[in-house]
């Protein structure tokens, strides 16, 4: 809760918080979420109903907001190019259909249909967020984007994505150990600290230096 | 036209991706979901009663 609170401020202080507003949006409803989450935790119990709806419909919400975040990290690398209208359509077209997708997954299950559809079009956009990060990492390649912060921005999310099904698969695999279920706590923090730091580190202007071109003797 | 055709082939391309992605990862998983967001403790998945 604090790196969120440390990545608002720090965009606050760099006036910076327009700038990544979604960003900033998804941090704020993460820390409202959590807070939410562990008021109806402390009445309710972890085992109650209440709490299970509250913690899904949240995580749905903010899955929502991290790919709306995603999707305004491709909006500025690709408005140089004026594919920014297109990111956008690309974007519509993808929250319509993994909500469609996962709307035919859990169709059948009429009990607790809203909170089922909630988990699967959460878990789907999970994923689609994570090969739209991989995208990007590969257009900001490709275009040779310099611009720091976005740079380090998109390179946190896809870090933050791969870790968090590397972490997944850790459970998976040794389940036996506990120091694996601290691994989503703590990812969970690394996000935010990293947005802070290069928000703090750099910049609107910074620019990375290109890798200089080998000259070839002949 | 073409490129909004090209950006609805994308969005199908990225939405499989996905979705095989996701098979690869939970087929085997003991472990209902996988949750990206907070530090709370996850519930137990809200699953319909066996009929």
């Amino acid at each position: 809760m604090g790196a969120g609170v440390c990545f608002v401020t720090c965009s606050v202080l760099r006036a910076s918080f327009l700038k990544y507003f979604f960003l900033n949006l998804y941090v704020i409803l993460s820390l409202f979420a959590d807070l939410t989450r562990q008021v109806v935790l402390r009445y309710r119990g972890v085992d109650s109903l209440e709490y299970g709806h509250t913690y899904y419909y949240t995580d749905c919400l903010l899955t929502v907001a991290l790919f709306v975040a995603v999707i305004s990290l491709a909006s500025r690398v690709f408005a140089e190019l004026h594919l920014a209208r297109y990111v956008r359509l690309v974007a519509v077209l993808l929250l319509l259909g993994t909500a469609g997708f996962s709307y035919a997954v859990v169709a059948q299950s009429t009990d607790r249909l809203a909170t089922m559809f909630a988990v699967e079009l959460s878990q789907n956009l999970y994923f689609v967020g994570l090969v739209l990060t991989y995208l990007l990492w590969g257009a900001v390649l490709k275009l040779q984007e310099t611009r720091t912060r976005l740079v380090q921005m998109v390179l946190s999310l896809g870090l933050y994505f791969s870790a968090y099904a590397g972490s997944y698969a850790l459970v998976n695999l040794a389940p036996k150990y506990e120091v694996v279920q601290y691994l989503a706590p703590i990812l969970g923090c690394f996000l935010p600290i990293s947005w802070a730091v290069s928000v703090m580190r750099h910049s609107e202007d910074a620019r990375l230096t290109p890798a200089r071109l080998v000259a070839v003797p002949r | 036209m073409s490129r909004k055709l090209g950006a609805l082939a994308l969005a199908l391309g990225i939405l499989v991706g996905a979705m095989e992605l996701k098979t690869l990862v939970t087929a085997h998983g003991k472990t209902a979901v996988i949750m990206a967001n907070g530090v709370s403790p996850v519930p137990k998945l809200p699953l319909p009663p066996a009929n």
